[in-house]
């Protein structure tokens, strides 16, 4: 029942999130860190493949039938592996999330042959910390509404 | 995530060591003589970074960040001004009358500095971007 709580509805998915987008920051902050390295290859990883793969585990654990129903086939519960390891995306043994990521190309290489896009970069940095946010706020909201029901029993 | 910020500082220490080679450069502009005394123009210096931060505590900045691997001295040769009367003037060979000065080059000097400084900024912004998800992850607590 405990974990089940931490485990229902949209939970699962914003702490993905959060996971992710903590990590991609780490990649992002790490390219602006070497804007000026010589031989340097910004690394990246792709949201879109990365939404599109949490997409298809809240679809499947839709399928599954709600967690925690008496009686019903149970969904993934807490230890069952909620999301489906990608090419970049994977979930270590400790739960962390690991991403391989690609260096990115397109862009022209310059003299000391990094082809750095600090446009690019910052609007990603951006784009990351707005995902960031919006998934602690509505994980937020998810423990007040917990909060709450919680303070009606005692 | 503290390892966050790690990356974003590593960042701005190399830039900063690049800004102050920048300013060394330009400081010993004229200077023709070493810390001895002996008449060795001084050779701009040459800041070269590599990825990763030996240095860094946390392992994530190992491996992601960035730090100074060496600081170089420019091998390219020196600035030669026509000054027969001056005592450090070469004696012989073709050069004969000329003086050698630091091959230090201003315009290239400014242009470093105000790369280094535009890309500590972007540094400085990662940083608080960084800082800002924090406190967010930190509000879920309270």
């Amino acid at each position: 029942m405990i974990p089940d709580l931490f485990n229902s509805g949209g939970m699962p998915a914003l702490e993905l999130g959060l996971r992710f987008a903590a990590e991609r920051q780490k990649l992002l902050a790490s390219n602006i860190a070497n804007l000026n390295t010589p031989n340097y290859r910004p690394l990246d990883v792709s949201t879109r493949d990365f939404q599109a793969a949490l997409a298809r585990a809240i679809d499947d654990r839709r399928a599954a039938g709600p967690a925690g129903q008496a009686g019903s086939a149970r969904g993934p519960s807490a230890a069952e592996p909620f999301f489906k390891d990608t090419n970049e995306v994977r979930v270590g043994p400790d739960g962390r999330l690991e991403l391989s990521p690609r260096t990115a190309s397109g862009n022209i290489l310059f003299h000391d042959r990094n082809n750095r896009d600090l446009e690019r970069n910052m609007q990603a940095l951006a784009e990351n910390s707005a995902y960031f946010r919006t998934s602690a706020e509505l994980l937020r909201s998810r423990f007040e509404i917990l909060r709450t029901a919680i303070s009606q029993r005692v | 995530m503290y390892g966050l910020l790690d990356i974003s500082t590593s960042g701005m220490i190399a830039q900063r060591t690049r800004l102050a080679v920048s300013a060394a450069n330009l400081a010993n502009r004229n200077t023709v003589f070493d810390a001895q005394g002996n008449f060795s123009p001084y050779r701009a210096r040459r800041v070269v970074f590599a990825p990763g931060d030996p240095s860094a505590q946390n392992p994530a900045a190992r491996t992601m960040g960035v730090h100074v691997a060496q600081i170089s001295l420019d091998q390219s040769d020196f600035n030669y001004r026509y000054d027969p009367g001056n005592p450090n003037a070469i004696q012989t060979g073709p050069r004969q009358g000329y003086v050698p000065e630091p091959n230090v080059n201003p315009v290239v000097e400014q242009m470093n500095a105000m790369e280094a400084g535009r890309a500590y900024e972007a540094n400085v912004a990662a940083a608080e971007a960084t800082k800002a998800m924090v406190a967010q992850a930190l509000r879920l607590l309270a």
